[in-house]
């Protein structure tokens, strides 16, 4: 059963990379590359590393290829096949890359002396690969690098406010004029015809309307680019 | 080796998972049909009128009347679609759905004929996280269904569902949390039996609460049910389906209410444990059950009750809300943990 699973998800990891260079169509790549993700996830389940399978899926499979889905999705389409841009330097460099990469994975496999190659692997400790395994050594073991991880995470997440700000994406006026402390004392979106047109769902009676949204938008725009 | 995937508590002979498997599979298909009537019976009650009536005695076989329709049905497909994928979706979406229906506990290790059983399909180490890997996994059948059918309303409703999906999986994951902090481990029959005290639904209300609503949108149901809005978005990434295909996202959506009730229940109501009374081994699934229904009938309840939500406020609510709370329920049960344990 165990080869059986082995050599499915063996080859389905290797058809999956081929798949992602081989194929043309932007979209038809990224699912080549999500059943390449699945196919490790089923490896990592073979060598007794549920919770690595398990973040596998939900982590790369889920998460960030969503992500390669809807761009790919929106943008890139079959209109637009992806051709050969690449300069001769790139090809070059990239070459060379591959080739460390295989000596890297060579020397590590031919290292090992290939003794276990046909026994049922090492004897694994009870608990192996398990979360409270995996989470006690990331709290002292791994702890610096599982901080720094963490810190590298939370400055892409502020880099991309940062970035979304600078393109004028998230304006902060606009933000601040659709969710005020009225919100709190009246439930918010209780559906009145202002609120439809982005205008504050609370305004006292009698108040004057000085801007338009329009000209809130331009004047917060404004006020972005100073 | 003696067990090659995910460790089980103890090995159970090859057959025994067989027969688990299949039993499962024909308990998932059997409960289908029953949520859809007692939904539309109960949804008729609602709206004060009665419900289906016609098919059988209280109309009692419309479920079936309805899957024979659908199943004989001629297959149909746009001349935009892309033909693998537009088949293959449904199946993935149906598939992922009856996976992770497998984990739920329906009660302890039991003695049947002689041989030790455990009354769940699998009990793995990594608990709900298979749950969640599975639904990851149940995106590509909404986001290729959509995509496939080669209709614009197919492929921005796959679009829409998709960020909906991912925007209330975070809350969703973050409100388990607290629960499995306090009980200190993944199991989900673990997760019951430190439960015999008090369900964690009294400790652990707050992440009850943001577990169902995320749960609601998760399952695509009303008042998040942007998915699916029949009436005004001409449905979504199934717009393009019909006939069978139809049937196995329908399928897969009912079975994914069951799954997220099943997890409520084991999560928060003590799975098949009930107060003050211990009762015999076999009653455990049924207990089980009974839970589940109670989710069920909620479920109908809401739908009936809440009108839907438009889209900026479901995603606002989701990440400005939901995320918040979690995230502080989340915070709060750990300074608690420790200082208490």
């Amino acid at each position: 059963m165990a080869e059986v699973l082995f050599f499915v998800a063996g080859s389905g990891a290797i058809a999956g990379a081929i798949g992602v260079i081989a194929v043309r169509n932007p979209f038809y790549s990224v699912l080549a590359l999500v059943s390449h993700l699945v196919s490790l996830a089923l490896l990592f389940l073979l060598l007794r590393a549920e919770f690595v399978a398990a973040a596998q899926v939900i982590v790369y499979a889920g998460a960030v290829m969503v992500l390669y889905v809807f761009v790919v999705a929106y943008v890139g389409g079959q209109d637009e096949p992806l051709g050969p841009r690449a300069g001769s330097g790139l090809r070059v460099v990239s070459a060379i890359f591959g080739a460390a990469l295989f000596l890297e994975l060579s020397v590590a496999t031919l290292g090992s002396g290939l003794q276990l190659i046909d026994s049922g692997g090492r004897p694994v400790p009870a608990g192996f690969g398990s979360p409270e395994e995996i989470g006690s050594l990331l709290l002292t073991k791994f702890l610096l690098p599982f901080e720094v991880a963490s810190f590298l995470l939370l400055i892409a997440a502020v880099g991309a406010v940062v970035l979304a700000r600078r393109r004028g994406g998230l304006s902060n006026a606009e933000e601040q004029a659709r969710y005020s402390a009225m919100d709190i004392l009246r439930p918010a979106y209780t559906g009145t015809m202002a609120e439809a047109v982005g205008e504050r769902h609370s305004l006292p009676p009698g108040a004057v309307v000085t801007k338009t949204p329009a000209e809130a938008k331009a004047a917060a725009e404004a006020e972005a680019e100073v | 080796m003696t067990t090659t995937l995910a460790a089980v508590g103890f090995a159970e002979p090859w057959y025994v998972q067989i027969i688990k498997s299949v039993v499962l599979f024909l308990l998932a298909v059997q409960i289908v049909p029953v949520v859809l009537l007692a939904e539309r019976k109960l949804l008729g009650r609602f709206q004060n009128r009665y419900g289906p009536n016609r098919v059988g005695p209280f109309g009692m076989a419309q479920p079936l009347a309805d899957i024979i329709k659908l199943a004989t049905k001629e297959p149909f497909q746009p001349s935009t679609a892309v033909g693998f994928l537009y088949a293959l979706a449904p199946v993935i979406s149906l598939l992922t759905a009856l996976a992770a229906f497998a984990i739920l506990p329906f009660g302890d290790v039991a003695t049947i004929f002689g041989q030790e059983v455990g009354l769940y399909g699998l009990d793995v180490g990594i608990g709900v996280l298979y749950v969640f890997a599975f639904g990851a996994i149940a995106f590509y059948g909404l986001m290729l269904g959509g995509w496939a059918s080669g209709s614009k309303y197919s492929f921005l409703g796959a679009m829409r569902a998709a960020a909906q999906l991912i925007s209330y999986e975070v809350a969703m994951g973050l409100s388990l949390l607290g629960v499995l902090m306090m009980a200190g481990t993944l199991s989900l029959t673990a997760i019951v039996e430190a439960q015999s005290n008090m369900w964690y639904i009294v400790p652990q209300f707050v992440g009850f609460l943001i577990f169902l609503t995320a749960g609601f949108a998760e399952t695509n149901r009303a008042p998040f049910d942007l998915p699916e809005a029949d009436a005004e978005l001409v449905a979504g990434y199934n717009t393009e389906y019909g006939g069978s295909k139809f049937a196995a996202y329908f399928f897969a959506e009912y079975v994914n209410i069951l799954v997220v009730s099943g997890i409520a229940v084991t999560m928060f109501l003590g799975g098949w444990q009930l107060p003050f009374v211990d009762p015999p081994g076999w009653v455990d699934p049924f207990v089980v059950l009974g839970k589940i229904f109670v989710f069920v009938f909620l479920f109908v309840w809401i739908r009936a009750t809440l009108p839907r939500l438009r889209y900026d406020q479901l995603m606002s609510f989701g990440w400005k809300v939901l995320l918040p709370l979690a995230t502080a329920n989340a915070l709060v049960t750990a300074i608690v943990v420790v200082a208490v344990g």
